[in-house]
């Protein structure tokens, strides 16, 4: 496999931030917590740092790193909590935020979510580590801004992902003659060329609704135009109105054109990706997390990406990219906040940001700059940084509760349960 | 005579007591309790009065979570105790070579139930699983269906599971009750013409009546219990078809960080359990009362 150098990691690192920063400081405030950058030096006792499962490549080097800080900082016990990750994501964060071993660093995703993080005293304020602190120089100033919440800096950026762009199988697609599709009328045309050679066109596992919601989701944020997406996933709008209607009728023509397997609703994310790595499904709408997937599961399987088609007359950007900035957040409670921050600026050094490569994660640190890169995901870095709109993903950028929702509104649509008339007033009314 | 040491059978029962309070009593307070507030499971408490139950009152998947878990019991009473109890009956009557085939029906109430769902969701799996592979290799290929991900078959579908796994079980439990009816009854039977048919409806079955009472009891409240199966099957779906009171409480709880309206949920679910259980005693106490009438 082709291997480039990826330069692109820190432009996108600014250009990811500066959108996904301003969701996430676009939202109002009335905390007036102060900046909270201790001088305390507690040189002894537990450093608890919570995450989600990275997997276990990332995970040994997280061990990695608790055993360089305890060895560099006696006295002090890091203790690391990998939860799963839909447990984490929902009610596992707040759970140990409110325990009372609570970590004092933790993951979380840039958006809503972090502003929740600070309102509720959980997140202190980073600024003076990011800027002239130990957490200074590590990364380009602007990748902060998506951790930036009312004008504080909350967030210590690790990873940018791409959620959703639509794989497909190169060898497929050549031996049917057909392209990549970049448009919703070249995207119909290839269901229609993939269905008659017995394939099925697009393979996705729904079961837990968030696989081909968040891919759903961008398509309609193209058709409806990103603010009216945005807006109605902060229930500021409702979406019982024309424009969701015709963007809900867009994935009702997915479904006609079974343009997806008729299993999607039925199975989970890893069945349909198995669809895809087996040869049944010509296409696979899922994240950049797909390509050290693939290269484990079906290392003979030659494929590649393409971001979402445009949408005829849509009002959004038709070049978004769907994408979330990761990072880690110190716990404004924590008693050890310094401490946290050099375990922080340790993760992040050269010599990790290398070795959380080497594990198919690429952190947003300059230094990552100069790796090798599979040339897919630097191509999707690369995407996500010359993208003029970042879209939020409905579960990490929104309530997760209205997330829940719309998954349910547009997996209805796409199984042919509901028209997009019906999606959208009950949607609507659910979330009133 | 007046006990000299009145608080001894208070020491007794103290272990008991307080585990009770503290594993029963407390939590069903608490919840009882939170189910008044709009409580996110870290935040503050808001006291937001009977308002989780109004909404419940309105929030149709909740009632549809009731209509499934009904026909979901109405399916077990048959796959699981009907089937056990004819099981049991054959096993009875043809006692030699029983034994290996006891141990095979039995062998899937010993498996977790977590790995019983991650088999049959292969079973099941539309793509590439037996059930779909065997209907089209026998040139059944109008019969394969998504059996888990269309909302006509997906109840039925896990339902036919909980019969695999527990068909066994009730099956050892009637087997043990059909071991205590007298020989003599049944050679009495048999002496007056009776048929082994009608000797196992007419002469054994009342005899065990106690034990399938227990058994509809202990199937109708495992239902009410059930959520494994049905949360690796089919998390709720495919569009609520499958969603019970149990899936839709742990979504809305663990998922939606509603504790206040999970609460409220919880406490609704555990007064209809206790209405059905008070239903049948009262209807076994009416039958009681009119045999020994007749």
């Amino acid at each position: 496999m082709l291997k480039i150098k990826s330069t692109a990691v820190v432009a996108l690192a600014a250009a990811s931030a500066l959108v996904l920063g301003a969701c996430a400081s676009s939202s109002d405030t009335t905390t007036d917590t102060e900046a909270v950058t201790s001088t305390e030096s507690v040189s002894e006792g537990t450093l608890r740092v919570a995450m989600g499962s990275p997997g276990e490549a990332q995970i040994a080097v997280w061990d990695q790193v608790a055993a360089q800080f305890e060895m560099t900082n006696p006295g002090i016990d890091v203790e690391m909590n990998y939860v799963d990750d839909d447990l984490y994501q929902t009610i596992g964060l707040p759970n140990l935020l409110s325990g009372r071993d609570a970590p004092d660093v933790y993951f979380e995703w840039a958006g809503s979510r972090l502003a929740e993080r600070y309102e509720g005293g959980y997140a202190a304020d980073l600024t003076s580590y990011m800027t002239d602190g130990v957490l200074s120089g590590i990364w380009e100033d602007s990748t902060f801004s998506s951790g930036e919440y009312n004008d504080k800096l909350l967030l210590v950026p690790h990873k940018a992902d791409v959620t959703n762009v639509l794989w497909y199988n190169v060898d497929m697609f050549n031996e049917l003659g057909i392209t990549p599709p970049e448009t919703w009328s070249e995207l119909m045309e290839v269901c229609r060329v993939v269905s008659e050679a017995g394939f099925i066109p697009m393979a996705s596992g729904n079961k837990d609704f968030w696989a081909a919601g968040n891919w759903l989701g961008h398509l309609t944020s193209r058709v409806v135009g990103e603010d009216v997406y945005d807006s109605a996933l902060a229930q500021r709008t409702s979406f019982n109105t024309p424009e969701w209607v015709e963007a809900f009728g867009y994935i009702k023509e997915l479904a006609d054109n079974g343009c997806v397997n008729e299993s999607a609703n039925a199975i989970a994310d890893n069945e349909g990706a198995q669809l895809f790595f087996q040869g049944e499904a010509a296409m696979h709408p899922i994240g950049s997390w797909l390509v050290s997937w693939a290269i484990g599961e079906a290392p003979d399987l030659n494929f590649d990406y393409v971001n979402l088609p445009a949408m005829p007359n849509g009002a959004g950007d038709q070049g978004s990219v769907i994408g979330v900035v990761t990072g880690y957040v110190i716990n404004e409670k924590s008693p050890m906040k310094d401490k946290a921050a050099e375990f922080l600026a340790l993760a992040n050094n050269a010599e990790f940001v290398a070795k959380f490569i080497e594990a198919e994660a690429v952190p947003l640190a300059l230094s990552a700059a100069n790796a090798e890169l599979d040339d897919r995901t630097a191509r999707l870095n690369s995407m996500l940084a010359s993208s003029n709109t970042i879209v939020g993903p409905p579960d990490t950028d929104y309530d997760l509760e209205v997330a829940d929702f719309f998954y349910r509104a547009v997996a209805a649509v796409m199984g042919g349960v509901s028209t997009p008339e019906e999606a959208a007033a009950e949607l609507a009314a659910a979330i009133e | 005579m007046k006990p000299q040491k009145p608080w001894v059978p208070f020491l007794f029962v103290a272990p008991a007591l307080t585990f009770f309070i503290f594993a029963v009593l407390v939590p069903m307070i608490a919840t009882a309790g939170f189910s008044f507030t709009d409580w996110n499971g870290f935040g503050e408490f808001n006291f937001v009065g009977f308002a989780n139950y109004i909404e419940l009152a309105s929030d149709n998947i909740f009632a549809k979570s009731f209509t499934n878990v009904f026909l979901y019991i109405l399916a077990t009473l048959v796959l699981e105790v009907l089937v056990g109890l004819c099981l049991a009956g054959l096993i009875s009557v043809q006692k030699s070579g029983s034994l290996w085939f006891r141990v095979a029906l039995f062998a899937p109430v010993m498996l977790p139930m977590v790995v019983v769902a991650v088999l049959w969701s292969f079973i099941y799996n539309p793509d590439f699983g037996l059930v779909n592979s065997v209907l089209s290799a026998a040139g059944l290929e109008d019969w394969t269906r998504i059996w888990l991900g269309d909302p006509d078959t997906a109840l039925w579908a896990i339902s036919l599971v909980s019969g695999w796994v527990f068909s066994g079980f009730f099956m050892v439990i009637f087997y043990s009750a059909l071991q205590q009816v007298p020989t003599e009854l049944s050679e009495a039977a048999r002496i007056d013409g009776a048929s082994e048919w009608r000797i196992f409806w007419s002469v054994k079955i009342p005899f065990i009546r106690n034990a399938i009472e227990v058994g509809v009891l202990l199937c109708v409240t495992g239902a009410f219990q059930g959520f494994d199966l049905f949360f690796v099957l089919t998390n709720g779906g495919p569009f609520n078809a499958t969603e019970i009171p149990t899936t839709l409480l742990v979504r809305t709880v663990f998922r939606n960080a509603d504790v206040g309206y999970g609460s409220a949920m919880a406490v609704v679910l555990t007064l209809v359990i206790l209405i059905v259980g008070w239903m049948f005693l009262r209807i076994r106490k009416w039958n009681d009362q009119k045999e020994l009438r007749t």
